[in-house]
């Protein structure tokens, strides 16, 4: 009878949190090829200048593994890092208001923007961006881990430290303010 | 537009310009700096002992200098039968007055033991005890 080779078990990211603790570089470049793709289109859709977005990805990360010890397990890796994200979107559109380079509406990215990018997107993407970027940063967030990531209530309320119940309210707020913008 | 169009356009957001991420570059550099961190925390934590030393440094002179002015203050205030020798030092006193504040200080306040023999006069006083002495007259 022939011996089924064994299948090499894919390691959790908690396995790979813990051997980058233990000082394994390349648990930490096999966390990043995890989730910078996710962690892109956050970034993406919360209003990072396609420019700045490899910048952003890195030091989220960077982020992410110098404080991994304050992650305690409350929710997924994939969904702090989210969170990370959104901290390190914040700050740089702070520096870029104060250095002036972004002339434009809030902390994100011109919304009239690229012609070229918004003929890609298409017109449908392109208003969702914009509305994106008149809500709230909660409500931003809570409507891009929900509607984009698809987390659960829960998860997204353990991860930006709020209760399910407002997390919910936080994406009907989202949703409503988002369909009369695109009405 | 419902809300389940909405949701399926957003799961379409940004997925551009994720795709032309090159990820194991992205991967390459994170490990990278990573690497250059150490030397970052050991400048942080360097700054962070010299400012804690600061910190330490200017407690201790509070402390002192609150120190030192208690005790220029207190033996004119509490010792005035002592304070007049306090202020003159053990070398200045003759025997009487030495016997007087030894007499003084036999009797303490708050009924502590005396740091010399009850009957002792002061010339069977030890150097180090005269030294307590004086620095019980001075607060």
């Amino acid at each position: 009878m022939p011996h089924a080779e064994p299948v090499a078990a894919v390691p959790t990211d908690a396995a790979l949190i813990a051997a980058w603790q233990g000082g394994d570089e390349q648990a930490a470049a096999e966390l990043v090829r995890r989730h910078a793709r996710a962690l892109a289109r956050f970034l993406a859709s919360a209003g990072a200048p396609d420019g700045d977005l490899d910048d952003l990805v890195q030091e989220t990360f960077i982020r992410a593994f110098r404080g991994v010890d304050r992650f305690r397990g409350q929710c997924r890796f994939r969904t702090w890092l989210l969170t990370i994200g959104g901290n390190v979107l914040k700050d740089a559109a702070r520096r870029a208001r104060r250095a002036k380079v972004v002339p434009l509406h809030e902390e994100l990215r011109a919304t009239d923007g690229d012609p070229h990018e918004r003929a890609v997107a298409g017109e449908a993407e392109g208003r969702l961006l914009a509305g994106l970027g008149r809500l709230s940063r909660m409500q931003r967030e809570v409507f891009l881990l929900r509607a984009q990531q698809g987390l659960a209530y829960e998860e997204i309320a353990a991860a930006l430290g709020t209760s399910p119940g407002a997390a919910r309210v936080h994406y009907h707020h989202a949703v409503k303010r988002l369909k009369e913008y695109l009405a | 537009m419902n809300e389940h169009e909405l949701e399926k356009l957003a799961q379409r957001l940004g997925a551009r310009a994720a795709e032309q991420l090159d990820v194991e570059r992205t991967a390459q550099a994170v490990v990278t700096r990573l690497r250059e961190a150490p030397r970052v925390s050991v400048v942080t934590r360097l700054w962070m002992q010299s400012a804690w030393l600061k910190v330490a440094a200017t407690v201790v002179l509070l402390l002192g200098t609150g120190a030192v002015a208690k005790a220029l203050w207190r033996p004119q205030a509490l010792a005035p039968a002592g304070g007049e020798a306090a202020a003159a030092g053990l070398n200045d006193l003759s025997t009487d007055q030495l016997q007087q504040l030894l007499e003084v200080v036999d009797t303490p306040a708050d009924g502590a033991a005396p740091v010399y023999p009850p009957d002792a006069s002061l010339d069977d006083l030890t150097a180090p005890q005269l030294r307590e002495l004086l620095r019980s007259l001075e607060g």
